[in-house]
């Protein structure tokens, strides 16, 4: 199969030299001759089924699996990973009394349409085919809505992922929400981290705080820094779902860099290291390792946060990115990032990381290569979506009376 | 770094030390009192809160901040809150903008050679930037930075406290562009005169008024359909607007010769371009109040939605009736002067469909219905844009009702109207029935 002369390299974010080159594309999506594109023959999707990862929430299950390049070949007869899209199978068993909704900004806020899609595929002064090729993308995507007791299987066409593919789906009925959160490994791309950490989380053993001031106490004297002497200033509380829900709602997904593998908590490198992808987005990133805490049963993940020097205008090839010295406001600046998510249901901060003053990380001699008011945020996170006025703040160390204090001082004394 | 070049950065770090000291020896913020862009404050109040703003233009940022931030695209904008209520606020940058630049990295655009940004120049864009909280009793100023913005922008602010959110918006002028939203102050100008006004409080009635409205919008002379008016907005507009910008939205450049040749240079390189010209459509006789677009990985890919006010409320609430399409690339037209034309997805639900989506997420949105008005188009007899675009639907225009008071995803509600067989709307009627 070869793509029409037609099709538009570009269309999907690739990045083409301007001027003459694209001049010349212009020309060729113009002139372009007839569709070559023909429907695939037969339609299996056993391959697909067998790998799915399922998820089961009150009545409603889910499957989806991440398509391979050969799997797009097989179901759409063009390549479309080649072309920077990651089609998802998903199917939706509703036994539930709700019609459902599939809220697909909430898996991919830049999702394609199926049209979207097929465009690229259609040739000039060829409406039949390129009819054929639209009817055909339009009824292998996913088609909202779920009615109580049917099942509904398509594709859906989002941006592509490395190594695991964090599925958030949202399934909206009439005032009730069905939230679920599914790690597809990618065909090829084989995540052992995910898998380890995946494991490691049902397995350890871990001591349960239910009461605050003692949970409180112990993040208190959880170590500092990483191996390689990056603060670890945050502490997630939630079920893995949660956390990976509200991450994917706020356009994070996990990748790493070489550089990762040099901080070092818990004698392991992070289990799972999330950013944003794209042009023009925050360089933050959130290193992650599962601990041994557990706080009224929910799980506890140690974080660490902070963005690259230069941040997004450093150069993208950069693999060693050095630790912003300001890594206060990159944490508190991914707090508010996170409020956007709808997961998140409490915040506080703790002592843990110990102050360093501005005056020690600008001296050259000293080792310090941040500075911070020493403090980690501890977000709890929940599966029912939350609206932002009802995110409550906790008071443990009164970060916020102190810094009050300091903003009421400053504005006394102009 | 060239001689010459090396020269004037010592000048700008030079001239920024004396700044930051005169700053520190006076300590008074007159200083950027006296500025112009403080002279056009957009000014709003919710109970104890007072917020004013303004968004700096490529002249006035260069001179606050020594640097030419608008080469990076990068926009301050200058924010002033009076807190008068009891408890402590939390000003939320990614409300202003999902991909605001915190302070410190904006300062690294400007970094030297071997990347080595000058301590004095961070020191001055730390001193600029808007710094949490804002305890009661107090006053807060300065600068979030956020893309930039040409002719207008909107701006949210979202203030948060413990339990509590308040939200503002504003629509702030940028000297020296123009834009689609021809000079007319959304807010405060009024379109109709109080008698051509109808507040609709009867559900029934309402609906028969917006299923009513003409399908389609038209050329400027009224001849000839163009898009489909498939959607109808209820809202004030702080809660409308905050909600579209919370989930990337910005206004968009109007068309005119400047704007055309940057966007044929961005079609031809596919590099993401903020801004491409969004052709004037006319409904009650004007082209649209304001044209909206939220770009996605370059120029090929972006949602347009137009709004217009209508002479309509409902339950005292402004409702606006537009047109939402998708653009799946762009090609050449001879059907625009310019030649060239957004090629928009011929399923026009689905675009729709994705707005309401999105919307979903930005937790102001309180209710959703499907009207009818639009007439059906098949997709083997489609029906055409005025760029003769084809297109398909089934006929229904989307009815999105937002609320000052935040609502999480599992609370949106449905109108008991139209919907797909077995849709979510039936559903509802069926629920309502019972």
């Amino acid at each position: 199969m070869r793509l029409p002369a037609a099709a538009p390299i570009t269309l999907f974010g690739g990045r083409q030299a301007p001027g003459i080159k694209g001049a010349i594309i212009i020309v060729l999506l113009y002139l372009g001759g007839c569709a070559t594109w023909q429907a695939p023959e037969t339609l299996d999707d056993s391959a697909l089924r067998t790998r799915a990862v399922s998820e089961t929430v009150m009545d409603v299950t889910l499957s989806a699996s991440v398509l391979s390049s050969e799997d797009s070949q097989q179901l759409f007869a063009t390549d479309l990973n080649g072309n920077g899209v990651q089609p998802v199978w998903i199917e939706v068993q509703n036994n539930s009394t709700h019609t459902l909704w599939l809220l697909r900004a909430g898996t991919d806020p830049n999702y394609y349409s199926p049209l979207e899609v097929a465009w690229p595929l259609h040739a000039r002064f060829d409406k039949k085919g390129n009819d054929e090729i639209d009817e055909y993308f339009d009824s292998r995507s996913f088609e909202n809505p779920v009615p109580p007791g049917v099942t509904h299987s398509g594709i859906l066409f989002t941006n592509p992922h490395r190594g695991t593919h964090v599925l958030n789906v949202d399934l909206l009925g009439q005032q009730t929400f069905f939230p679920f959160t599914l790690f597809l490994p990618i065909p090829g791309e084989f995540d052992e981290r995910v898998a380890i950490a995946m494991r490691r989380q049902s397995t350890t053993s871990y001591t349960n705080y239910q009461d605050a001031d003692t949970f409180r106490a112990a993040l208190e004297q959880l170590p500092c820094c990483t191996s390689g002497g990056d603060p670890v200033n945050l502490v997630l509380v939630g079920e893995i779902d949660d956390l990976g829900a509200a991450f994917v709602r706020r356009g994070y997904r996990a990748l790493y860099i070489e550089n990762d593998d040099r901080q070092q908590l818990f004698e392991r490198p992070p289990d799972i290291v999330v950013r944003k992808s794209g042009d023009g987005v925050t360089a933050n990133w959130m290193r992650m390792w599962a601990s041994t805490l557990r706080y009224q049963d929910q799980p506890v993940v140690l974080a660490q946060t902070g963005r690259p020097i230069g941040g997004r205008f450093a150069l993208a090839s950069s693999n060693k990115p050095q630790l912003h010295p300001d890594i206060d406001e990159s944490r508190d600046l991914l707090i508010q990032d996170l409020v956007y998510s709808g997961g998140l249901a409490q915040l506080g901060f703790v002592g843990g990381v110990g102050t360093v003053p501005e005056t020690l990380s600008e001296n050259a001699d000293s080792n310090s290569r941040y500075h911070t008011d020493g403090l980690r945020a501890v977000l709890f996170f929940v599966t029912r979506p939350l609206a932002i006025s009802d995110i409550e703040f906790l008071d443990w160390v009164p970060v916020l009376q102190q810094l009050e204090a300091e903003a009421t001082e400053k504005n006394t004394d102009k | 770094m060239g001689t010459r070049c090396a020269a004037r950065y010592l000048l700008t770090v030079a001239s920024l030390v004396i700044l930051i000291s005169g700053c520190a020896s006076t300590g008074q913020p007159s200083e950027l009192e006296k500025k112009p862009y403080t002279e056009r404050l957009e000014t709003r109040i919710n109970g104890g809160l007072r917020v004013s703003i303004s968004v700096l233009s490529d002249a006035e940022s260069e001179s606050v901040y020594g640097v030419p931030l608008a080469k990076k695209g990068i926009q301050p904008v200058w924010i002033e809150v009076e807190n008068n209520d009891d408890v402590a606020y939390w000003l939320l940058s990614p409300g202003l903008d999902p991909n605001f630049f915190p302070a410190s990295e904006a300062a690294e655009a400007f970094a030297g050679a071997g990347g080595q940004t000058s301590p004095a120049l961070s020191r001055h864009f730390a001193q600029l930037a808007f710094r949490n909280p804002i305890p009661p009793g107090n006053t807060v100023s300065g600068f979030v930075l956020t893309n930039r913005d040409e002719g207008v922008k909107m701006v949210e602010l979202d203030l948060m406290a413990s339990d509590q959110l308040k939200s503002f918006s504003a629509i702030s002028h940028v000297p020296g562009f123009r834009a689609d939203f021809h000079d007319r102050d959304i807010q405060n100008r009024e379109f109709y005169t109080p008698g051509e006004v109808t507040n609709y409080t009867d559900d029934a009635a309402f609906r028969a008024a917006l299923e009513a409205l003409p399908c389609c919008v038209t050329n400027k002379k009224g001849t000839r359909h163009g898009d489909p008016l498939n959607l109808v907005i209820i809202g004030d507009s702080d809660v409308i607007f905050s909600s579209l910008v919370r989930r990337g939205w910005h206004m968009t450049e109007a068309t005119y010769a400047g704007s055309i040749k940057k966007m044929m240079n961005s079609v031809l390189s596919g590099e993401r371009y903020r801004y491409s010209p969004v052709s004037p459509l006319y409904l009650y006789e004007r082209s649209q109040d304001i044209a909206l677009q939220k770009a996605r990985d370059n120029i090929h890919q972006r949602n347009h939605l137009r709004l217009w006010m209508s002479p309509m409320q409902y339950h005292g609430k402004p409702v606006w009736v537009g047109q939402i399409s998708r653009d799946i690339g762009t090609r050449l037209t001879i059907h625009s002067p310019y030649l060239t034309t957004h090629k928009i997805d011929p399923d026009i639900d689905e675009a729709l469909v994705a707005l309401i989506e999105d919307v979903a997420y930005s937790q102001n949105l309180s209710k959703i219905g499907l009207a009818k008005g639009v007439g059906a188009a098949t997709r083997e007899a489609p029906r055409q844009n005025l760029t003769t675009d084809p297109y398909f639907t089934n006929g229904l225009r989307g009815v999105l009702i937002f609320d000052t008071t935040p609502t999480s995803l599992g609370d949106i509600g449905f109108l008991p109207w139209e919907g797909r067989e077995g849709g979510m709307v039936n559903e509802s009627i069926k629920r309502n029935q019972q």
